[in-house]
């Protein structure tokens, strides 16, 4: 510094005008370069008028995505969005979420910018705490017929506290088709293992295991590698795939941390109760019979994927769509005996299994208009176009002669060549599928003429995949579809109650957590210890246990069940 | 030495100048003197003030029930509210003992390791020898944890980990070990991973030192008849010691960052007695519940504590006569 300071003395003669000058200019452009930038974040009020006549002039809006990550897209590059604006004159520049969630969500309430339309996904508490998203009542009554009539009995449902529609949700109720495919939560079976004890029919989680262990005995090696009879996943927030087993097995769907009473509509937990202690003891019980994979507690979800992949594994407990990676790797290897199969054991022989969602409507995530959008009414009209039953079957099934046929009787369905196609991803991002198939207003279950509003959920399009082992398995247990070995579910208009608000900071997601560090560290004592140590480690557990606030979080559960309930009689 | 020297003279000669000639002159004769020194500070100063000091308004969140979106206005304020929840409770102090424990293995282990194999490498003849050492030894520093951690979590596995077979046919253990199931071993993995990974990089420093000592006097020592091993604890160590003093205040005052991707990548349920950082507690509690009030309040708090370790680092190196920070 000092240095410096005397060499310009030194130079002062020389030098000074021409260094005032561009030292002036330097800070001038600084000034500059400022100012722009507070102007530019300050004018965030962009609202234009809204066009009500002109309907099929050219118009964009930007529609951004958070619910999952793909190549962002101009809508008219694919074949279903040129559909559109054809029918409309509207093209949409869709952007997806790279990186985190709440941060990305953060910035745009912070910056008080947001694109046209938005799906928040799990963010959607922190959007409409900012009061992003437009009220949608009026858009809808003025502009919008066919989404009146596609969310028709909802729309009470959706108002919020004020009165008002901030968000369309995802999958509005039409009629009810089970996936004939497990998709959600099963005992899964390796096939060799039911094969070699010619295809038995097991229900209780005593035979299931029975089984895997007499197959063990008999064949402790895979492949070289020591055969593993069950094993679990447990990764970080994934850890509910074994702290879920206990409600199935007494015969409850996946209403998250808590059974709801099917006539008093008091929601309970179950972490703390019988039902988790007796899963809990049959683990320590198979551990102690060298039946549960040591590494279970340790893996992350790659390493358990992998796992399952490589055919060492008797059975698991999951949920299809976290494990369909795996088993669609098992499928494209060949080796049907490797495969699993999906079964809905419960604890007691008198137990009815509810493992298939009963018909759920989750009414907390959605797509809404925000309160940058330049002309709110072309798109309300927009999603009122999506709305018809024809566009929506564009938006599921496709183009009729392309992606799908129709029979004699009206049913649709596909070729072999058309499912292969239909799945490829490639083929999906062309079409449009995978942009248009989800994350907009859509309906949900059987179209008016009876076909399923999703090809996956059309018998006919199922059964023309299966492989022929499938088919043999199936035939084996009399059964037509994988679904059919599952009994049908209740009606639980709350269903799934998981999907409750809770809010955040609250005693109650407070309980959340903290419940689920609990568990996480109280699990693998309680499983891998000897059993001579269960009765012990459970008793501190559930000591453990009612320490935390579960009260705060029942009462919130149970408000909002019955809120369901109450809505669903109107 | 003799360059430290030669630096201080350097610099004490312009500023007795200096002050001479302004002397009698005012303040404002020295700032229009040097105005265009102060000019083309000015861009850095608001650089500064922007980016360092504009967001301790922030810090503000803390004392709020905080809602991104609403004008400040219209934020509740609960005064110490974050900062109880933090203290009362009984997580908080098990997550701050690990991150105490983990950022003083990694320290003193860090330390010890490094400034040894920059001696030990200082004292190879064979430069080519010493050039590959030096190369295996920090090429881990470029690899990101992501992947570090697979390795590490790959050579600790039950069947094919290459620590329990070596073990074992060593005779060392009988069963293999679930390293990572294990809590009361994490803050050791963690510690030699942290070695492992950075032993290499953090040498280069201790390198560079040595290369400044003046050879000569390792030549006197030796005409005196000193031993290699007198020649490193009377001539290497002791020149190194206002490197190393500088580095520790540096690391004191990071005390509480012990990183956040090993304790996270490597953590599961078994081990989250002893894996649960601070870091990791915030991103729990604070970031993933959307709680920022709560997030920012620790992120206070961390503050606070590493500028009590800091000056009291600084503090006694001055009382020691030692080299210092500021």
């Amino acid at each position: 510094m000092c240095n410096g300071q005397l060499m310009i003395k030194g130079g002062r003669g020389v030098r000074t005008a021409r260094k005032k000058t561009w030292g002036i200019v330097f800070l001038c452009l600084m000034m500059i370069v400022a100012l722009a930038g507070c102007k530019e974040s300050a004018s965030v009020d962009n609202k234009g008028n809204p066009s009500a006549a002109d309907d099929k002039k050219p118009f964009t809006f930007t529609y951004f995505n958070a619910g999952t990550s793909k190549k962002n897209i101009e809508a008219n590059q694919t074949k279903i969005g040129k559909i559109f604006e054809e029918q409309t004159g509207v093209n949409v520049k869709m952007e997806f979420l790279v990186g985190d969630i709440n941060t990305k969500i953060g910035t745009m309430i912070a910056s008080g910018q947001y694109p046209d339309v938005l799906v928040p996904d799990i963010a959607i508490d922190k959007v409409l705490d900012a009061k992003a998203f437009i009220p949608l009542n009026d858009l809808i009554d003025k502009h919008a017929p066919n989404l009146k009539k596609l969310y028709g009995p909802y729309l009470e449902q959706l108002k919020a506290k004020d009165g008002n529609i901030y968000f369309l949700p995802f999958g509005v109720n039409h009629g009810y088709i089970p996936n004939p495919d497990i998709d959600q939560g099963a005992f899964w079976i390796q096939r060799r293992v039911l094969k070699e004890s010619g295809y038995p029919k097991i229900k209780t989680l005593d035979e299931y295991f029975d089984l895997i262990a007499k197959y063990k005995e008999k064949h402790p090696e895979t492949d070289g590698k020591p055969t593993i009879g069950f094993t679990a996943l447990t990764y970080d927030w994934r850890f509910f795939v074994i702290s879920n087993p206990p409600a199935h097995l007494a015969g409850y769907p996946n209403d998250g941390e808590v059974i709801v009473d099917m006539k008093t509509h008091e929601a309970k937990v179950y972490g703390n109760g019988e039902y988790t202690k007796r899963w809990l003891k049959k683990l320590n019980e198979i551990n102690a019979a060298g039946l549960f994979d040591k590494e279970a507690f340790v893996a992350n979800y790659d390493e358990y994927l992998a796992k399952i992949a490589s055919g060492r594994v008797l059975g698991f407990f999951d949920y299809g769509w976290q494990v369909n990676q795996a088993l669609n790797s098992l499928l494209q290897a060949g080796n049907d005996d490797l495969r699993y199969m999906p079964l809905p054991i419960v604890f007691d022989k008198n137990i009815k299994d509810q493992y298939i969602d009963p018909p759920s409507f989750a009414s907390n995530r959605g797509i809404g208009i925000t309160v940058s959008a330049k002309d709110p009414v072309r798109i309300i009209k927009y999603f009122d176009n999506m709305a018809k039953e024809e566009n929506q079957k564009l938006m599921t099934w496709g183009i009729k002669g392309e992606t799908y046929e129709v029979d004699e009787k009206g049913r649709f369905y596909r070729t072999p060549e058309q499912i292969k196609k239909t799945s490829d991803e490639q083929f999906r991002e062309q079409f449009g599928f995978s942009y248009f198939e989800w994350y907009w207003p859509r309906g949900n279950g059987l179209f008016s003429d009876g076909n399923a509003w999703e090809p996956r959920r059309q018998p006919e399009v199922a059964q023309a995949s299966y492989t022929e082992g499938d088919k043999q398995i199936l035939a084996a247990y009399g059964a037509k579809v994988f679904s059919d070995l599952f009994a049908k579910p209740d009606e639980r208009p709350w269903y799934p109650a998981w999907s409750a608000p809770i809010k955040q900071g609250s005693p109650a997601q407070i309980y959340q957590q903290k419940k689920q560090d609990l568990q996480r560290k109280y699990f693998p004592k309680l499983v891998l210890d000897p059993p001579s140590k269960f009765d012990k480690n459970w008793k501190e557990y559930v000591k453990e246990y009612n320490k935390l606030d579960i009260k705060a979080f029942e009462d919130e559960i149970t408000k909002y069940v019955k809120m369901k309930v109450e809505q669903s009689k109107k | 030495m003799e360059i430290e020297k030669h630096i201080k003279t350097v610099t004490t000669a312009p500023v007795a100048v200096e002050s001479n000639l302004s002397k009698p002159k005012s303040i404002w004769k020295k700032i229009v003197q040097q105005k265009t020194l102060i000019f083309m500070s000015f861009p850095f100063l608001i650089w500064l003030f922007i980016f360092k000091y504009l967001p301790l308004w922030g810090w503000t969140i803390a004392f709020q029930d905080y809602r991104p979106g609403l004008p400040f206005s219209e934020q509740e304020w609960v005064g110490w509210k974050h900062f109880r929840f933090l203290f009362q409770d009984e997580a908080f102090f098990r997550v701050l003992r690990n991150t105490l424990a983990m950022s003083i293995i990694n320290l003193v282990l860090g330390f010890v390791t490094a400034i040894t194999l920059a001696i030990l490498l200082n004292e190879l003849r064979n430069g080519k020898f010493k050039r590959i050492v030096q190369t295996i030894s920090y090429m881990p520093h470029f690899l990101s944890w992501v992947v570090a951690a697979s390795i590490i979590s790959y050579a600790l596995s039950l069947e094919n980990g290459i620590v329990n077979i070596v073990l074992q046919k060593l005779n060392v253990i009988d069963e293999p070990i679930l390293w990572l199931g294990v809590g009361e071993y994490f803050w050791g993995i963690i510690g030699v991973s942290e070695v492992w990974k950075n032993l290499g990089w953090n040498t280069i420093i201790y390198l560079a030192a040595i290369a400044m000592i003046d050879p000569e006097q390792y030549e006197a020592a030796e005409i005196d008849g000193a031993s290699r091993l007198q020649r490193i604890f009377y001539i290497t160590l002791p020149s190194l010691k206002p490197t190393i003093v500088i580095l520790l205040i540096m690391n004191l005052g990071n005390i509480l960052e012990t990183g956040f991707e090993p304790q996270y990548l490597l953590g599961n349920p078994m081990n989250l007695d002893y894996s649960e950082n601070l870091d990791i507690f915030v991103l729990k509690y604070g970031i993933a519940m959307g709680n920022f009030a709560l997030a920012t309040a620790a992120g206070i708090f961390k503050t606070v504590v590493s500028f009590i370790f800091l000056f009291s680092a600084n503090y006694i190196a001055k009382r020691l006569g030692q080299a210092r920070l500021f």
